[in-house]
């Protein structure tokens, strides 16, 4: 089961670098690049969420920090791309820790809280601070990041960028939520004074956990916003973090291929949705609170209640 | 900039005003929080609706005060009491992630429904006093600002008398206290949650219709005063309805201080710079209550 899961996922990223030699359409491109950048975002919401069982909509501001902190190392501080995205994860590890430690000392209802405080705040500050990020205007014109002397300028080039760097994202992702690691983090959401009796101490577990997800996902913006060409506080729209979060609850909180699955699937759905961009988000609303109520558990969750009703059948 | 007393005591008294405004919302949030173990994500757009509903009250009654402010009470108190009826009776109080997410739903449909009809563009909202105000000295404070603010402390002493000294505040007070013990003396859970949402709810409609003539409503407003209320009942204690509005006014205060001297982005970093710190030092909150069981 697991190694056909491994060969149907090789075929996958193989499909998807496959891409570009199909097809000339950057507009096919584009939404091809936002569907695997956004599938890492989300499996990295997946890693603190699903896992961990900590819902957390800071995210988002990591998101922001992380295309601020890649546009900011290049236009600002002169370095390159590279740097940025590795800035832009360190970055958001930092600020992980500096928000994650006291606040993971509380209680779930109040992490909630103060993550989507924090998101708020980082949306503010990137309006408003404008000596650094120009307020709304943003910081426009990035740059096309180039390596070993050759640019990569067009769509086509800057996908493959997008491709190796979700893939190699998602594959540290799998090896580490299929790792005892993992494991333990599973055992937190479910029963953390167990975990505790155990002799495991959840704070460090939860503290990695959020700060890995938040590198993952500022590394994430970072590359996304030299795709857009431009950061502005648009970055930190809602808009993003119902995406990430639509993604995990459709494939199924806690299960990462069907994390992975959705994530692709659904980056469709804001293409498919164009036709009224002000009905987008009412749409997006309206699918979380029916998702709430159909299916909480998504589509993994879903296949395997099923599962398990026909092993119960099969048993009687 | 020379900073002088007369500068000082009109920021103190604008913080006073927004500090009592703050609580409002956070009140609200508080009394759905212990009665319900819900966090309303949705609470900002109860706010909002009820500045759009004084905006577009105002001039249907010629722009006078209190009938409007009526009718956005009464209005958003509806408003709450279908939301109650189709989305939250349908939580169970052990679902937390699932009923912020279903708040949270509520309030992009919201939010963007009325960015829908009523467009984004901000909306200036005159009253009968317009920008008439009352001198005291050097000070001039608009009577808007004098009414939300005496408006909101008349909401507080309300909604003392109603916990404190009627069936109805005291069953909710029995809800937040002990969820088994209250069942087991024939309090209806349901019925009681639907009281504290709609009472919540009535206090939001006040709340955004005092504010509606103080600053410009859009249909954003609630998510930007919304963060601040969540930051304050953190502060507060979650549940805790003292702690929320002792944290509510003291920072309305260091806000309006922060914003006369220094610039926006401080102001508005206070707020959470402030929440950290406290959380660092009392987790669970400035005012604990011994009893509330969270978590």
């Amino acid at each position: 089961m697991s190694r056909m899961k491994l060969v149907l996922a090789l075929l996958a990223a193989l499909a998807f670098a496959a891409l570009p030699l199909l097809t000339s359409s950057n507009y096919i491109l584009g939404v091809g690049l936002s569907a695997l950048i956004f599938t890492v975002a989300a499996a990295a919401l997946n890693l603190i969420y699903g896992f961990t069982g900590l819902l957390s909509f800071a995210q988002l501001g990591f998101w922001g920090i992380g295309g601020y902190a890649s546009a900011l190392t290049v236009m600002t501080f002169g370095g390159n791309f590279w740097w940025g995205v590795v800035w832009a994860a360190l970055i958001n590890a930092v600020v992980a820790i500096v928000v994650g430690y006291p606040t993971l000392r509380t209680n779930r209802h109040a992490f909630v809280i103060v993550t989507l405080t924090f998101a708020l705040l980082v949306t503010l500050i990137a309006r408003d601070w404008v000596e650094l990020t120009r307020g709304p205007m943003g910081i426009a014109n990035l740059p096309a990041p180039s390596a070993f002397g050759h640019r990569f300028a067009s769509t086509g080039d800057f996908y493959w960028i997008a491709w190796a760097f979700s893939v190699v994202m998602l594959a540290f992702l799998y090896a580490l939520c299929s790792s005892r690691i993992g494991r333990t983090l599973v055992a937190i959401k479910q029963n953390e004074p167990l975990v505790r009796a155990q002799g495991i101490s959840p704070m460090p577990y939860k503290l990695a956990a959020f700060a890995i997800s938040a590198a993952i996902t500022g590394a994430a913006g970072g590359v996304f916003v030299f795709h857009l060409g431009i950061v502005d506080p648009l970055i930190l729209d809602f808009y993003y973090m119902q995406t990430f979060l639509i993604i995990v609850i459709i494939g199924g909180a806690g299960s990462f291929w069907g994390v992975v699955v959705s994530g692709v699937a659904l980056s469709a759905l804001p293409e498919v949705l164009r036709f009224s961009a002000d009905f987008r988000m009412v749409i997006y609303g309206v699918i979380l609170v029916l998702a709430m109520f159909v299916m909480p558990s998504g589509v993994a969750g879903w296949l395997r209640e099923r599962r398990l009703t026909r092993t119960r059948e099969a048993l009687q | 900039m020379t900073i002088t007393g007369t500068y000082l005591l009109q920021l103190t008294l604008n913080g006073i005003t927004l500090g009592l405004l703050y609580a409002l919302i956070a009140v609200g949030l508080s009394l759905i929080f212990g009665v319900m173990e819900i966090i309303n994500f949705a609470h900002g757009e109860f706010l909002m609706l009820g500045a759009f509903a004084m905006a577009f009250a105002l001039p249907v009654v010629g722009l006078l005060y209190w009938p409007a402010l009526a009718v956005s009470i009464v209005a958003i108190a509806l408003f709450g009491l279908v939301v109650y009826e189709l989305l939250l009776s349908r939580l169970k109080p052990d679902e937390f992630e699932r009923s912020i997410l279903v708040t949270l739903g509520l309030s992009i449909i919201v939010m963007h429904l009325v960015q829908y009809f009523f467009t984004a563009n901000p909306r200036l909202v005159d009253t009968q006093f317009g920008f008439e105000g009352v001198e005291i000295g050097a000070i001039r404070i608009t009577w808007t600002r004098v009414i939300a603010a005496a408006v909101a402390a008349a909401a507080f002493a309300g909604l003392y008398v109603v916990l404190r000294h009627t069936q109805f505040g005291r069953a909710m007070r029995a809800i937040a206290q002990n969820r088994e013990a209250a069942l087991m003396i024939g309090i209806r859970p349901r019925t009681v949650a639907r009281n504290a949402v709609v009472l919540a709810a009535g206090l939001c409609g006040l709340a955004g219709a005092a504010i509606a003539p103080i600053q410009l409503v859009t249909p954003y407003m609630g998510q930007f005063l919304i963060f601040k209320a969540f930051a304050l009942v953190i502060i507060g204690g979650l549940g805790n309805i003292p702690g929320a509005v002792a944290a509510a006014v003291g920072l309305g205060l260091i806000e309006s201080w922060i914003g006369g001297f220094f610039t926006v982005a401080w102001q508005e970093a206070a707020v959470f710079i402030i929440m950290i710190g406290v959380l660092f030092v009392r987790p669970d909150g400035l005012f604990k209550r011994g009893s509330m069981r969270v978590g």
